[in-house]
Parts: C-alpha cells; structure tokens; sequence
C-alpha cells in the first residue's frame, strides 16, 4: 500500500518534472507539431492520474461526518488561498500573446505557472472527490448516475480544448461546458447528509457551507478576470484549466446549495433531532425486549429512555401484579406497596431514575386516594400539568410546594394491567402530546419485556417442578420392590405403569417366613402427588405390619385403623392381600375395597372376592366386621392375577377393558410363563386402547403356581415351551 | 372429554341430585360444590340419583366420603339410587353399600326420609 503511493507519487512528480523540462526548452526552441502538445497534455494527465491514485485513501474516508469533510475542504481551500496567494506575489515578467498562444517572458514565470497549475489541479481532484462521497451518500443509483455525468462532461469538455490553442474557443467546447455546469447545478440539490445532521453539526455545516462557497466565488472571478492565475492554467495545459474551472464552478454551485438547504434545515432541526433520538431509543429498546433475560437491565433502559427523550427530571416504573399470583415480579427485596383502594393489586417499585421513595410517596401516596388508583381502576394516561393545583395531589409536600408536572402511563398486556410508568418535570406544563405519545410507546415496550420476564420466570418455576416431579417419580420407582421372592414352587412377575409422573399404584411382596410369601396391591384414590404420598405411607404400613400378622384379615384392621387416622376424609386406599404357603399351595385372601384376584385353574376361571371395604372410607367395628378372609387350594399351573381398576377400567371411547374380557384372555395364556403373561395383558390393553392416553395408574402382579416339590412334568414343558 | 352434569331438584322436602356422564377426578369439584352448597343451606336429606351416571372413579367415590360424615351429624342421610349395574359394581367393590343405602328407586329413598323426619 505504501510502497503503491510512493511509486504513483513519484511517477506522477517525474512527468511533471518532464513536463517542466519541455517547457523550458519551448521557450527557447519552437517546439511545434502535434506531437509535441499531444504529449505535454497526456503527461499534465498522466500526472495528475498518478496523484490521485496515490491520494486516494487519504483525503476519501467515505463514512467520515459530512462535516467534517466539509472541514477538510476549507482547510484545503484556505492553504490554496495563501499558497497562490504567495506565488501570486512573486515578480514575473508573464505572457506574450501572440496567435492565440501564451508565450512566458521569463523562466520564473514557467515556474511559477506549473507550481501553480499542479496545485489547482490537485485541489481539484480533491474538491471532486469532496463532492462525490456527498452527493452519492444516498446510496442511490440515480444520484451515483448523476455525478458520473457530470464528471463525464467535465473532461469531454476539457478534451474538448485539447486540439485549441490556449485562447481559442470553440463551439463544442462551449456547449460541453455549459451542459457540465446545468449537471453541476442538478447535482447541487443532492444534500441528503444535512438532514441527519444534528442541530451543532447543521450549524458548522452551515459555516462552512458558507465560507466554502465564498472561496469558490472569489476563485471563479479569479479566473474571469483572465488574470495571472487563469493565465498560468492556460499556459501549462488548456484541458486541466477547463477541468479546474469546471470542478470549482460546480463546487460553487453545491455548497451555495448547501447553505441555503442548511439554513432551512436550521428551525426544525431540534424537532428532527428528537424524532431521531425516539426512533433510536426505540428500537434500541425493541431489540433489549427481545433478549430481556436482565429484568433489572431492561427496567433501567425504559426509565433512563423516558428520562433522555422526554427530558423529565424524574421517572420511575412500577410493577403491578393481583395479589393472589404466587410469584412477585419486581426486583428481589423491592417493598411491596398495597393501595387503600384497590386491594387486589399489588405495586412494587422496580426502578428509579433521580427520584427518592419519599418523592415518590409524597406524588402517590398509598393511604388515601390517589393518581395510582385512578390508573389502577381507569387504565388511562394521566398528565398532571401543574402538580402545584391540582386537587388529586393531597400531600403538602415539597413535590407540591415545587410545582410541576407528571405524567403517568399505564403498562398494559393481554392479561390486563402490568406496570406504570410515571415521568415527572420541574416545570408546569411540561408533557406536551409528543411526549405522552412517546412515554406510551415505552409503556407498551416495557410492557412486553415484562410479559416476557413472567413467562421466563413461569417457565423456569415449571421446569424445576418438572425436575422435582422426575426425582419423585424416580423415589417413587424405588418404593416398589426390586426384586420378587424366589421359590421353586411359584413363579411371580408384576410391572406397574403411573398415568402422571407419580401416581397411586401399590405392589409389595413380602417374605414373611421360609414357606410364606405375602403379596400384595394397592390403589389409592385420586391420581398424582396427592396419591403418591399415600401409597408411600401404605408402602410403610405393609412393611410394618406385615410380618407381625399372619392372617390377611387381621392386617387388614390394622391396616386400617393405622390408615383411618392420618388420610384425608375424601381419599381412601383399595388393598388385595394374599399370603401363599408354598409348602401346601394355599393362598388366604383377604380384599379391603380393592378389585377381586382372577383365580385360573385346570378347567375354569373366577373371581376371588371375599367382602370389604377399602381402608380409610370408616373406622372401627364396621370395617372389622365387613373385612371378610377367602382361602382357595392352589394347583400345579394355576394362575392368580392381582390388579388395579387402570387394567379392567382401560377405555376406548366408551368401551372399558373389563372382567369379562380380562377373565377370557388370561384362560387363554394361562399356560404360559408369568413374565409372559403379564407381557401379554400389557400388549392387549395397550392394543384396546388404541392410541388414547392412560387415563389411570395400571397395576399387574402375575402368579404362577408350579407345584410344592413335584411338579408335573408336563406343566414344566408347557411354561418352557412358552417361554 | 368428561362431560358430566348435575341436576338439583326437590321432592318432598328432600334434595335429589341427579348425576349425568363421567365422574371423575376433573368432573368431582362440580359434584363437591353441588354439595357444598347444599351444606351450606343447611339440606341434609339428600338422594343422589344415578341413572344417568355412565362412570365413576374413586375421586368421585371420595367426593360421597368428603360429606357423608357431615351429613349424618346433622342427623340427615345421602341414599343413592338408581345404579346402573357397572357403577353400582364400583361402589360394591370398595364395600360402599356397607356405608350408604343404595336403593333401586329414587322414590323409594326420597319416603325413607320423608319416615325418619316424620
């Protein structure tokens, strides 16, 4: 890069050396021919091609503040001035005219000339380059189109003079030139910059505008005055004294533009600059809404906002929540303010900006009536215009003695009133219906961030109940036993699956001693946590009870009197329990309310139902009496199956699983496997109930009796055989 | 998907509540209000009839249990009537006819009252 500009930089000072060096032999030798003037022009260009490559990145930062462009340029301008200013002042002899020609009288004036000429030649690419980063800062095509016209016509129109003698004039010069000054002109009314400027920038854009077009006039009548410095153009190349006029006329013309635009531009720039800063805060605030994570963050840039656009002195938001929602809103430790008159809101201060708590009550006071309650019942704007007199200000307080105005917006969200916002100022009048409309235009964005921040803040509170329930579901697994009670002489299967995350399904196995096995299942009433903590208790009553009584029916009154005390008046528990001596095959039943066991054997199939009521529906003598004990006489290949009503009770639409059909399947796979078969009435419910969700807790605990020592060998092979 | 409803009528100074559709955990708060508000005018001769009841689970079998004690310590009586075989075999099954009169007839239920009062 560097290198690149000091190759161009130098190429473009060797041709102008070049060039001097044929002037000065010109003025002693008649250099004629056209060769010699087709060169010395294609030099003066290549030269100043060269300068301006190698100035290309210095003086064109494209997104530099127009202003300051506009800065550079007088700068550039004014070092212009005084530089010509002094060559100007250097004695020469200056010009023969003879035959349209300039000829120098002396070498100083050679010199002085090409210094000259180079100078405005490079000003002016500057002054081109000035103009095109400003007229084509709108980005647009028809404007970018418009300059390159111009710039077009600029050197057609100095090419034009290529084949003149410096004091010629020709037609088509002419015509050319006149079009690039109409173009100039057009060009001129490009000034998108000055309306994004602010107020302090249009007025030193004004400045400068202004100055920058008294330059330019006083280079134009320079020129037309055909004084030295037009001469000196002339004499060193008539195209870049056609290019250098053109640059600066069409300069003239932009920046005179430029004042003019910006002198109108000037009254309505505070309103411009404030519509600005609303349109960004705004959308500043959009974008905040969208990643509101920080509540704190977000209640701190809607108040500083409302403070910055509507310059009030004071703002604060309050959150407003109905007093029986379980989770305040506000900021950790914010006091919770109850109004005298509406009692099921609840407002929390969330954040202030240049107000004090006791300002704040003493504008909104919370034991009498007061504008938060007029917001709270109306859900209007209020705009106090002076605090001073009016009546709903009750406190004496210094916000009265001071005066003032407030104005108080409500946040609104689908779920109704969310928030306020109050803005206060130090004078009367202060919020005019700009203002109002723009603190509501915050009111609404706040409102949807803090909309926003409840639903994070309910979905985070979900997840970790989420969580809570996978633990509990996890305790509740392990409550039901992990493994079953081995013996040759049964087999046993069971698998139970919650309709919720936990439900109310029980079933324990129990070893009460070498030959006796308890089994046992359970339902409790209801369904989810409710019914989880019960069947943890019943979990506890059979584990406690059940070695200590060795008759079904007698556990079971105890099982009940231990439950009748602590469980709820509406819920009650349905219990089946069976003990199996393994040594004799007899299975002694006792059923407190729950379903009836499903006895198969060699030749038929039936319901065990020995009366009962479930524990925890009455006390004492009813239930002990009602409580009844059933024993039947197991044989090789029986099956008994324990269940809850989640198997019988299954539906599709308005059809229930049922006994009858339960009773059938069973006699069916009764030959089979108790892992087989518990599979298989799984599968069956789970085929009859097609794709509609479990809507209770399923329980099956599958027994198969082989036999007390010597089992028949073909009951073996069958259940192999299934298997 | 539960549709369930209640119907409140009086006969002979007694309160008959007529039970339609699925009584269920969702469906039970409409049958406990029903009887909250009975309570709460004091009614206590009350006969629910189940003709039109097509299910009930043991949330709705608690919903009876959640009042009964109260009930007939006002020296009053909740009787049910009219099962259909499948719900009066839920209310077997857990020894309910122990603890309540279930009776064939709502009118039947309705003289057992209008006999105690008298």
């Amino acid at each position: 890069m560097k290198l690149r500009r000091i190759i161009f930089g130098g190429g473009a000072f060797f041709l102008i050396l070049v060039k001097f060096t044929l002037d000065v032999i010109g003025k002693n030798i008649e250099l004629g021919g056209l060769g010699i003037t087709l060169l010395r022009e294609f030099m003066t260009l290549g030269a100043f091609v060269l300068l301006f490559l190698a100035s290309e990145t210095d003086v064109a930062r494209r997104d530099q503040s127009p202003v300051k462009k506009l800065g550079f340029l007088l700068l550039a301008t004014m070092v212009l001035i005084l530089l010509t200013g002094v060559i100007s002042a250097v004695s020469i002899e200056g010009f023969d005219t003879k035959d349209f020609a300039l000829l120098p009288l002396d070498y100083m004036t050679i010199f002085a000339a090409s210094l000259l000429s180079v100078l405005l030649g490079f000003y002016a690419t500057v002054v081109v380059r000035v103009l095109r980063d400003l007229i084509t800062r709108a980005r647009k095509r028809s404007s970018r189109r418009n300059y390159y016209i111009y710039l077009g016509l600029v050197f057609a129109t100095a090419g034009s003079t290529l084949m003149m003698k410096p004091l010629e004039s020709g037609l088509v010069n002419t015509v050319l030139f006149v079009l690039a000054t109409v173009v100039a002109t057009i060009n001129a009314f490009r000034l998108p910059w000055i309306v994004y400027l602010t107020k302090r920038e249009k007025v030193f854009g004004l400045i400068y505008s202004f100055v920058l077009f008294l330059c330019f006039t006083w280079i134009d009548v320079l020129f037309l005055q055909g004084s030295n410095i037009g001469n000196f153009l002339t004499y060193y190349s008539y195209p870049l004294r056609e290019f250098v006029q053109l640059t600066i006329i069409g300069a003239n013309i932009y920046f005179g533009m430029a004042f003019i635009s910006t002198l109108f531009h000037l009254p309505t720039a505070d309103a411009f600059e404030r519509k600005r800063s609303e349109v960004t805060s705004l959308s500043t605030l959009s974008k905040l809404v969208t990643q509101a994570l920080d509540f704190k963050e977000l209640i701190d840039t809607v108040t500083s906002m409302t403070m910055e656009v509507c310059e009030a002195s004071g703002c604060w938001l309050e959150v407003i929540y109905s007093s029986d929602e379980e989770t305040p809103l506000g900021p950790t430790g914010a006091k919770v303010i109850r109004t005298a008159t509406q009692p099921s809101y609840l407002v929390q201060v969330a954040g202030t900006k240049n107000i004090t708590q006791e300002e704040i009550d003493e504008l909104v006071p919370t034991r009498v009536l007061s504008l938060r309650d007029e917001v709270l019942r109306g859900r209007k704007s209020i705009v106090v215009d002076n605090i001073g007199a009016d009546p709903r200000i009750t406190t004496m307080g210094k916000a009265r003695r001071h005066g003032g105005s407030i104005a108080i917006v409500p946040l609104l969200s689908h779920v109704g009133l969310i928030g306020i916002l109050y803005a206060t100022k130090e004078t009367t009048y202060g919020f005019g219906k700009e203002d109002l409309e723009m603190i509501s235009a915050f009111a609404d964005q706040a409102s949807i961030a803090l909309e926003n921040s409840r639903l994070i803040k309910k979905s985070i509170e979900r997840e970790r109940l989420l969580r809570e329930m996978l633990v509990a579901q996890e305790m509740q697994r392990k409550l039901l036993p992990q493994d079953v009670p081995a013996s040759p002489a049964l087999e046993l299967d069971a698998v139970s699956t919650p309709a919720f995350e936990v439900g109310g399904d029980y079933y324990d196995f129990m070893q009460i001693d070498p030959t006796t096995i308890g089994i046992v299942v359970g339902d409790v009433s209801g369904k989810g946590v409710s019914a989880a903590f019960y069947m943890s208790e019943v979990k506890g009553i059979f584990q406690a009870l059940g070695r200590m009584y060795t008759s079904p029916r007698e556990f079971m009154m105890k099982a009940n009197e231990a439950l009748a005390s602590s469980i709820d008046k509406h819920s009650f528990v349905s219990l089946i329990y069976a003990l199996v001596d393994t040594s004799t095959g007899t299975l002694t039943l006792s059923r407190a309310g729950h379903c009836p066991m499903l006895h198969v054997f060699d030749g038929g199939v039936r319901y065990v139902r020995p009366n009962g009521i479930g524990l925890g529906l009455t006390q004492g003598e009813l239930f002990d009496t009602a409580i009844e004990e059933e024993s039947i006489q197991l044989s090789d290949g029986d099956v008994c199956l324990f269940y809850t009503d989640g198997l019988t009770e299954a539906r599709h639409g308005t059809d229930e699983f049922g006994y009858e059909r339960l009773k059938g399947l069973t006699q069916r796979i009764r030959s089979k496997a108790a892992s087989a078969i518990k599979e298989e009435i799984i599968e069956s419910v789970k085929d009859f109930v097609e794709d509609q969700v479990a809507h209770d807790d399923l329980t099956v605990v599958v027994l198969k009796w082989h036999g007390n020592g010597s089992p028949k060998s073909s009951h073996i092979s069958n259940v192999e055989e299934a298997q | 998907m539960s549709d369930f409803n209640i119907e409140l009528r009086e006969r002979d100074a007694v309160d008959v509540l007529e039970l339609k559709g699925y009584l269920d955990a969702h469906t039970a708060p409409k049958l406990e209000e029903a009887f909250q508000s009975l309570l709460g005018s004091s009614r206590y001769n009350i006969v629910v009839n189940c003709r039109d009841l097509s299910y009930i689970s043991s949330a709705g079998l608690g919903v009876f249990m959640a009042f009964i004690e109260d009930v007939r310590n006002n020296r009053g009586d909740i009787k049910l009537t009219n099962m259909s075989p499948k719900v009066y075999n839920v209310f077997d099954l857990l020894g309910f006819p122990l603890l309540y009169e279930i009776l064939n007839d709502e009118q039947e239920a309705v003289n057992r009252f209008v006999h105690t009062t008298d």
